[in-house]
């Protein structure tokens, strides 16, 4: 960009990307770890967690009680996040804010790339379009239908891609190659 | 590359990385202490048949909750688990609830007798953030402090926590963890004893 590329940044700019593309790598997976363990990672999961808490019997217009009986083993025994509407709002805004400026970062170090313009533009939009689906299912799963549970996973998958992509072609550029520049 | 372009992406970076940061420290991830069925074996012992009712308050009802405590029920539905002996009689009822605080949600499931008394309440799931302050009042046990009482009852913090000299945040939320059990008295009272259609 504008004849600044990473392959020609000094020594100290080099060591400043390679080392934040390591954190936000490492961040990454402790995230990934924690949504694993705290809500799963299967769009069943996702699911569980994000979807409105539904009567178990079906309460018709004017009924005030239904009762019914089970058996423990149909209460959920895995320690696992419910996560209401006052919670989403919360993880909305917080991973709105975290994720698009981490994605903000991945992306002004990849705009040195010597990558083509069109390929560039495709993969530094990976991470934000990854976070607005990410955030987006969560509501959709909530409000709109269960099924679109898919999306949680989609997106997160698809700011995990953007991230591998830009890591591994920005450390590429940056400790390999001598000359490279569309 | 220039000096001034370094400058510039290095101060970009830093503007960046600190509004990041700044962004995530608010509500730190929950804590979840125990699961449902394991806290429904616990505070249901004693009964062999195990039942879901779920409620619907009507208008009076919620008024009436509200007037009582300044708390507005405001679920479109409410969950009992109810323990039953082998004979059909009410050993237990068990409900979870939830408050949202600034540092994220409390949960706390509180077990009920026929009679409307506490039988034994459990903190569920909290945060990272306020664990720390919980676990003083846990590890004291203190919502043994509130077995036996109805929702007439004062729900404020015991005698014993109260010279226990905890800092302010374990009192504040000991305070919300005691509204919140008697909150489930109150709505035990009102959804299920009140309309007498549970044996």
């Amino acid at each position: 960009m504008n004849g600044i590329y990473l392959s020609r940044l000094p020594l100290s700019a080099k060591v400043f990307c390679t080392l934040f593309l390591l954190g936000i790598g490492c961040g990454a997976l402790a995230a990934v770890t924690q949504a694993a363990t705290a809500v799963g990672l299967s769009p069943r999961d996702v699911q569980a967690s994000l979807a409105l808490e539904m009567p178990m019997m079906p309460l018709g217009h004017g009924q005030m009680s239904a009762e019914k009986e089970i058996t423990l083993g149909q209460v959920s025994s895995g320690a696992k996040v419910w996560i209401r509407t006052p919670l989403l709002i919360q993880t909305s805004h917080t991973h709105l804010f975290g994720q698009t400026l981490i994605a903000g970062l991945l992306g002004l170090i990849f705009l040195f790339s010597s990558l083509r313009e069109g390929t560039k533009a495709l993969i530094v939009a990976l991470p934000f379009v990854g976070t607005l689906i990410d955030i987006g299912g969560m509501w959709l799963t909530r409000f709109v239908s269960p099924s679109l549970a898919l999306l949680v996973t989609a997106g997160g998958s698809l700011f995990a891609l953007g991230y591998v992509l830009i890591a591994a072609r920005s450390m590429w550029e940056l400790w390999i190659t001598r000359e490279a520049h569309a | 590359m220039t000096r001034t372009m370094t400058g510039r992406l290095s101060a970009a970076a830093a503007v960046i990385a600190l509004s990041a940061g700044v962004a995530l420290a608010h509500i730190t991830p929950p804590v979840v202490l125990v699961s449902d069925r394991d806290v429904l074996i616990a505070l249901l012992a004693g009964a062999q048949r195990f039942f879901v009712r779920e409620i619907r308050l009507s208008g009076p009802e919620r008024a009436s909750i509200k007037q009582r405590m300044g708390f507005a029920p405001d679920e479109d539905f409410y969950r009992f688990y109810l323990g039953r002996d082998a004979g059909g009689r009410l050993v237990a009822a068990t409900i979870f609830v939830t408050e949202f605080t600034l540092h994220g949600p409390v949960r706390v499931a509180v077990a009920l007798g026929p009679d409307g008394r506490v039988r034994g309440a459990t903190v569920v799931e909290l945060t990272e953030e306020t664990y720390p302050w919980v676990r003083p009042l846990l590890d004291q046990g203190f919502t043994r402090d509130y077995v036996g009482r109805d929702s007439r009852a004062r729900f404020g913090l015991s005698d014993r926590i109260t010279k226990a000299h905890l800092d302010s945040m374990p009192r504040f939320y000991g305070e919300i963890i005691a509204s919140l059990i008697q909150r489930a008295t109150l709505l035990f009272e009102v959804g299920v004893l009140k309309r007498g259609d549970v044996s």
